[in-house]
């Protein structure tokens, strides 16, 4: 009878229902800039986002979790990461004017729950 | 389906820059933007009303929206900066020009005036400067009744974190009045870096106290139905109007008669059921009846 069982388990279909599996939201960004010839390395963008944070939400704002997944250094185009707020992000990033006193715009290209990138990179 | 609109864009001289911001908002998905033309009437001398320049003259060709496939609507609209009661002169013919007006009353008689009486689409609300005022029920509640919206800028909170908190802090209180209920948003954008994509402003507005639905709907709902408040405004809170699109009778039926009074018939008939629904206020201009050609019928209840 236990036999019968176990070759049961191993056909058995299961259904899991996640709601909210997955912690984490991914952006694609694009930096425009006043001047197109500024070039930004990757952590510098991750300095200028961190600083845009400090300015929004103070130093609490500056500790958010997140992360510069890739960068194209060429079209100023990233993908970030990050940590169950994304409001907070978003918004410091919408927030954001001037760097280094020319005038910059961060578009804000895609927003996802799932992640855009290839598991390879 | 719900399109954005832009309902604040500053008129600028300069017309490179101008083209610029239009270009840059149908990038970023606006379907409609005002160009708005602000009037600062001061008490020494009279001031004349500026007059919008049509804009075919501005522009060209207008860009084409991304995703739409269309171009690009653009409206005129007036603010008057209102510091005297005096400022506002109801029935004035040159605001007949305007397809949107706005003031942005500066004391709290006048935004009283603004919300209760005054024939208007849109109050600003000041995001320069510390509220002049606080905002109370009794008028925010007339002013939802008669369909006038309430504009929250928010370019000066990119431009200088002073600003920012000015804004932040009269947007929120307006929030916590109109339970964030016909409120729109829009840019003031005087640059092109200085305007944001449709969603970026909608996240923005979680920041000012507006729910997910409610920052989506000042995007794009609440701005359609104050254009069509506008509508009504200009034309003597008609709910029926006809305008005649030139249209050339289609080709092959040698009897225009018959299509035209079959149209004139379908038209009579929409109009009986506007009346009979009892919406009171019906225009019909029948200086505008049918001849052969082609006919809107526009409802608005």
């Amino acid at each position: 009878m236990k036999e019968v069982e176990e070759k049961e388990e191993a056909s058995v279909y299961q259904r899991v229902v996640l709601k909210n599996a997955s912690p984490y939201h991914y952006l694609k960004v694009r930096l425009v800039l006043e001047d197109d010839s500024t070039r930004l390395s990757a952590v510098e963008l991750k300095y200028f986002i961190i600083t845009g944070l400090k300015s929004l939400y103070g130093e609490v704002g500056a500790a958010l979790n997140f992360d510069v997944l890739k960068y194209d250094e060429d079209t100023l185009t990233a993908f970030l990461r990050v940590y169950s707020s994304l409001v907070k992000l978003w918004s410091s990033l919408t927030l954001l004017g001037s760097y280094q006193n020319q005038a910059c715009a961060f578009r804000v290209l895609q927003v996802s729950r799932l992640n855009p990138l290839p598991k390879n990179m | 389906m719900a399109v954005f609109m832009d309902l604040n864009v500053p008129f600028l001289p300069d017309r490179s820059d101008l083209r610029s911001v239009v270009e840059t908002a149908a990038h970023l998905g606006f379907s409609t933007i005002a160009l708005n033309y602000v009037f600062e009437p001061t008490a020494k001398k009279k001031q004349e009303i500026p007059t919008p320049t049509p804009i075919n003259e501005l522009i060209d060709q207008l860009p084409m929206v991304q995703g739409r496939s269309r171009p690009i609507r653009v409206l005129n609209r007036l603010t008057v900066l209102m510091s005297d009661a005096s400022h506002f002169r109801p029935n004035a013919p040159e605001y007949r020009c305007f397809d949107l007006l706005a003031v942005q009353p500066t004391s709290e008689k006048l935004f009283h005036a603004a919300c209760m009486v005054y024939d208007i689409d849109i109050i600003c609300v000041p995001m320069t400067e510390k509220l002049p005022f606080f905002f109370k029920r009794a008028p925010i509640n007339g002013a939802i009744d008669r369909g006038v919206v309430f504009e929250v800028s928010y370019s000066a909170a990119i431009r200088d974190s002073t600003m920012r908190r000015y804004t932040i802090a009269n947007a929120v209180s307006l929030m916590e009045s109109c339970k964030g209920k016909s409120v729109i948003l829009s840019s003031a954008a005087q640059k092109a870096l200085e305007l944001r994509g449709p969603y970026d402003v909608t996240n923005l507005a979680l920041l000012f106290g507006l729910s997910d639905g409610d920052a989506k709907e000042a995007v794009s709902s609440t701005c359609r139905a104050a254009l069509l408040h506008a509508e009504t405004r200009r034309t003597a809170s008609g709910i029926i109007y006809t305008t005649r699109s030139q249209r050339e009778a289609p080709q092959g039926s040698e009897d225009g008669r018959f299509e035209s009074s079959h149209l004139y018939r379908r038209y009579r008939c929409l109009c009986c059921v506007a009346i009979e629904l009892q919406w009171n206020k019906v225009m019909m201009s029948e200086s505008n009846t049918p001849s052969g050609l082609y006919y809107w019928i526009v409802i608005y209840a």
